[in-house]
């Protein structure tokens, strides 16, 4: 396998006494979905906070295409081509829907701001509108859109900056069945297909719909309680022990006794019912 | 030397107690009091309506004053701002400047404009010498009034029940507020204590200053310079400093008292402001509490383009009419609140658009006025190249301003500005050779091209269409790339920033151009007025703007168009009733509607549509869609330009 395009070592983040990431290794290959899945506070969004720089890690470093980013302004890391969404919307509102996928091309061309390349952007913006089914919404704002339609939007706001690197949190919540399938095939065919002329991007996808993850991932980090407790293949992954003793609790073999919250629970089941078929 | 230390000392320790009180009440609620040294002059008036007009004694006047009054007006203070507690940060510097400038027109109203003397609480004419010095009763009973004040409230923060919860509300207000100490209460005490002193200051320095409206609050700003000297946060800090100001100051005077040197003396509390905040730079952090802070809503209009149809239909129509209708002198108004209106559109593009609040708007136009008669006073056909030549001026100060302070949060960026207005008061507009002096500078014959501007009629039409297009050019910087970026910034700053949009540059550019903008106003102001008094572009008027534009509706062109309207009121001939009441009358209104971009017209106009469907009992779901809205739902129904 090639050189990572992101590979992060040791991160460490300490809020006070909690301790949200301890020492974590993640590697992101160049190309394809790589999943990161781990039950809830696990540390996941904290971690897409330390890649996107919003977070600064109390340890660590983090590497994108060789070069050590960890200094770096989320500005500057989203200039450099990563580009992400929120596992709790975060739209511009304020802007229809056109508006928003048309700032954040904006943003991302150097000189956008002066309207340079002004006809290149609105074809772009067209473009992935078209895409992404959004034509009926184009302008709407984008505060009164339902939930599903504004994680299209984030997703095509995020894709409006030709990112190298998409970083997706949990990008399937909040949608129903169908909008769940037809998301995975538009996934599969955003790492698929080139960006006008740049490559397709690398995908980080953080998903608590693990029958999805295992789907579209090549490779797979899980975390819990801020560790990293495994790393490989849907496959290997699927079957290391300490895996299922995170989503099913502490005697893994045992269902009955399953960590089961509500939303764990949730999970187990669905990792079960994988492990079933296999 | 000594005698000017002494004289020093004593000025200082005015300032220590002013800037006590600013930064307790910042510390522990998070709310920067501009409006302080109207507090002090409104309290030191009151006393003196106690003691002097009423002749209590000095022994129930001062109890009176100091445990009744002032915690009293204290408590009322912490109520309103209380409630603007949650708001973003250019909400809260709107009400306390909408209550500094209820403080400085209500007291006129009340206790009559003219300056009084006040004596001393001290004896007025027991003094004694120390080494050769002769120290009066007043400044030593000042300076040991000033020290146990102080003390004490040094004593109480440092051993009393009251100063463990100030500490831990300090130290993080939601935690605090998690273990039971009552962050409210310990922002009353905080209140409380605050206003105490600003009464005393207030008395203070009126026995030095004599009590007159229009100095009063400005002297209370020279504890500001000391209060950023802490960081708005050390207390011990912020009191050394005024010390320290006061004897510089007094010192200076040994070297002379008039001339440049006089001017500069008045003036280094101000540089010393201004070159605190730029030290200090990002070391400077706000003290917020961690709730999500409610901005003001704003929306890249949907009915942008319908209204900019209705106006333009109106301003043809007004245009037309107007000119031939009324007389020459209120034509001549007309114009002049035109021009105002276009430095107005810049505090809307600034404060409603980017959330800056700048109070030096009318510093720049004074410079557009003042470098235009200068160029073109004489031969009025150079008034293109006065325009140029102010451009080139304002820019670069506007840039030596902003660079520093935009990287700062927005209360910073306010003081900045203020400092800076502050500063052309005292060294540039006072000065006679660029002012004019006590008569002014004339501009009469200005011409562009063939055009000429004499006539009240040609400077109407002149102003028209520069608000026209300066109205459409802020629009059309709205609709465009600029426009997405101020506002993706304010509606979502992480996702802005992680697609790698940085506001720092654009606000940067923004500014620059308001500031330019805002001496060409000035200059269309210099041909209005024909005679300039640069008072009338001095620090004070650059306030009254801002409010004016905030109860018009930051968020609007109209409401630029509003503050130009408020100006016309102030210049037409009416009963002087309404050119005493009209600022008060703003200033509250300010402090009401300051949460609502849209300002008072839109605020009005939901107001009366509910109430109109209320009385003709519409269904309950118009009613739910016609609700008055805060700004927090504006934004899912109101649209604007």
């Amino acid at each position: 396998m090639s050189e990572s395009l992101l590979a992060a070592r040791g991160l460490t983040i300490r809020f006070g006494g909690l301790v949200a990431l301890n020492e974590v290794d993640l590697d992101v290959a160049p190309s394809g979905i790589t999943g990161l899945i781990g039950p809830n506070g696990a540390g996941k969004t904290t971690l897409f906070n330390v890649i996107t720089g919003l977070l600064q890690p109390t340890a660590g470093d983090v590497r994108y295409d060789g070069r050590d980013i960890v200094r770096w302004s989320p500005q500057r890391r989203g200039r450099a081509g990563i580009a992400r969404t929120f596992q709790r919307l975060d739209l511009f509102v304020g802007m229809s829907v056109r508006d928003n996928l048309r700032a954040s091309w904006e943003a991302s061309v150097p000189g956008g701001i002066f309207g340079r390349h002004a006809r290149d952007g609105a074809a772009l913006v067209d473009a992935m509108i078209e895409r992404l089914g959004l034509e009926d919404v184009a302008d709407r704002r984008a505060g009164t859109l339902p939930t599903g339609i504004g994680r299209m939007v984030e997703l095509g706001r995020a894709l409006c900056t030709r990112p190298r690197l998409l970083l997706l949190d949990e990008p399937s919540s909040g949608l129903d069945g169908t909008e769940t399938a037809r998301f995975r095939d538009l996934l599969v065919e955003i790492t698929g297909t080139a960006q006008h002329d740049r490559p397709a991007p690398a995908v980080l996808l953080v998903e608590h719909d693990v029958r999805l993850v295992m789907e579209v991932c090549e490779q797979i980090t899980v975390l819990d309680f801020g560790q990293q407790i495994a790393r490989g293949t849907p496959q290997e992954v699927r079957h290391d022990p300490a895996v299922i003793a995170a989503y099913l609790g502490d005697s893994g073999a045992e269902l009955t006794g399953a960590r089961s919250t509500e939303l764990t629970g949730a999970r187990s089941t669905e990792l079960t019912g994988a492990r079933s078929t296999t | 030397m000594l005698p000017y230390i002494v004289l020093g000392l004593f000025a200082g320790a005015i300032y220590a107690l002013a800037s006590l009180g600013v930064v307790l009440t910042y510390r522990t609620t998070g709310f920067f009091n501009f409006a302080y040294g109207g507090e002090a002059m409104f309290l030191a008036y009151v006393f003196w309506q106690l003691r002097d007009r009423w002749h209590l004694s000095q022994w129930i006047s001062i109890p009176l004053l100091l445990l009744v009054i002032a915690p009293i007006l204290g408590l009322i203070l912490e109520g309103v701002f209380r409630t603007m507690a949650s708001r973003s940060a250019d909400v809260q510097i709107v009400v306390a400047l909408g209550t500094l400038a209820f403080f400085t027109s209500f007291v006129p109203i009340v206790f009559g404009g003219t300056p009084h003397p006040l004596q001393s609480i001290f004896s007025p004419t027991a003094s004694f010498t120390v080494s050769g010095t002769i120290v009066t009763a007043n400044q030593a009973g000042t300076i040991v009034l000033v020290v146990a004040a102080g003390a004490l409230l040094f004593a109480l923060l440092r051993w009393s029940r009251f100063g463990t919860a100030t500490r831990a509300v300090v130290d993080n207000r939601d935690l605090a507020g998690l273990i039971g100490v009552n962050a409210n209460r310990v922002g009353q005490v905080a209140w409380i204590i605050a206003t105490m002193f600003a009464a005393l200051a207030g008395v203070l320095l009126s026995v030095q200053e004599n009590l007159v409206t229009y100095v009063l609050p400005f002297l209370v700003l020279y504890s500001f310079a000391p209060a950023i000297l802490g960081r708005l946060t050390n207390l011990p800090l912020a009191f050394a400093g005024a010390i320290a100001l006061g004897v510089i100051n007094s010192v200076l005077q040994k070297y002379g008292s008039a001339g440049f040197v006089a001017k500069l003396e008045g003036s280094i509390p101000y540089l010393a402001l201004f070159v605190l905040l730029v030290a200090y730079g990002k070391r400077l952090v706000e003290v917020r509490s961690s709730v999500r802070l409610i901005t003001g809503a704003h929306v890249i209009g949907d009915n942008t383009k319908r209204y900019a149809l209705v106006g333009g239909a109106l301003a043809v129509i007004g245009g037309t009419v107007l000119p031939q209708t009324l007389g020459a002198s209120t034509v001549g108004d007309l114009a002049q609140a035109m021009a105002y209106a276009v430095v107005a559109l810049t505090v809307v593009v600034l404060t409603g658009w980017t959330g800056q609040i700048s109070l030096a708007q009318m510093s720049f136009a004074g410079i557009g006025a003042v470098v235009a008669a200068h160029i073109a006073g004489t031969h009025g056909g150079l008034f293109p190249l006065a325009i140029l030549v102010a451009v080139l001026i304002s820019v670069p100060v506007s840039l030596l301003i902003g660079i520093p302070s935009l990287r700062l949060s927005g209360l910073f960026l306010a003081l900045a500005t203020m400092a800076f207005a502050l500063l052309m008061d005292n060294l540039v507009f006072s000065s006679n050779s660029i002012g004019g002096g006590l008569t002014g500078l004339n501009l009469t014959a200005a011409k562009i091209g063939p055009l000429r501007f004499e006539s009240a009629q040609s400077q109407f039409y002149l102003c028209g269409v520069a608000l026209i297009v300066t109205a459409f050019g802020a629009l059309w910087l709205r609709q465009g790339p600029v426009g997405r970026r101020l506002q993706m910034v304010r509606d979502a700053p992480d996702a802005a920033a992680t697609l790698g949009a940085s506001l720092t540059l654009t606000k940067l550019a923004v500014f620059a151009a308001c500031a330019a903008v805002a001496s060409i106003g000035g200059a269309l102001l210099a041909i209005t007025q024909g005679t300039i008094a640069p008072v009338n572009f001095d620090s004070s008027h650059s306030l009254a703007l801002l409010l004016a534009v905030v109860l018009g509706g930051r968020s609007l062109i109209s409401g630029a168009v509003f503050a130009g309207g408020v100006q016309l009121v102030q210049l037409l001939p009416l009963n002087a009733n309404v050119h005493t009441y009209l600022p008060l009358g703003i200033a509250v209104s300010v402090i009401m509607v300051a949460r609502e971009p849209e300002g008072l017209p839109r605020v009005s106009l939901q107001q009366l549509r509910y109430c109109s469907a209320v009385l003709y009992r519409r269904r309950m779901r118009e009613l739910l869609r016609l609700r008055p809205t805060t700004a927090r739902t504006a934004h899912a129904v109101g649209s604007n330009v």
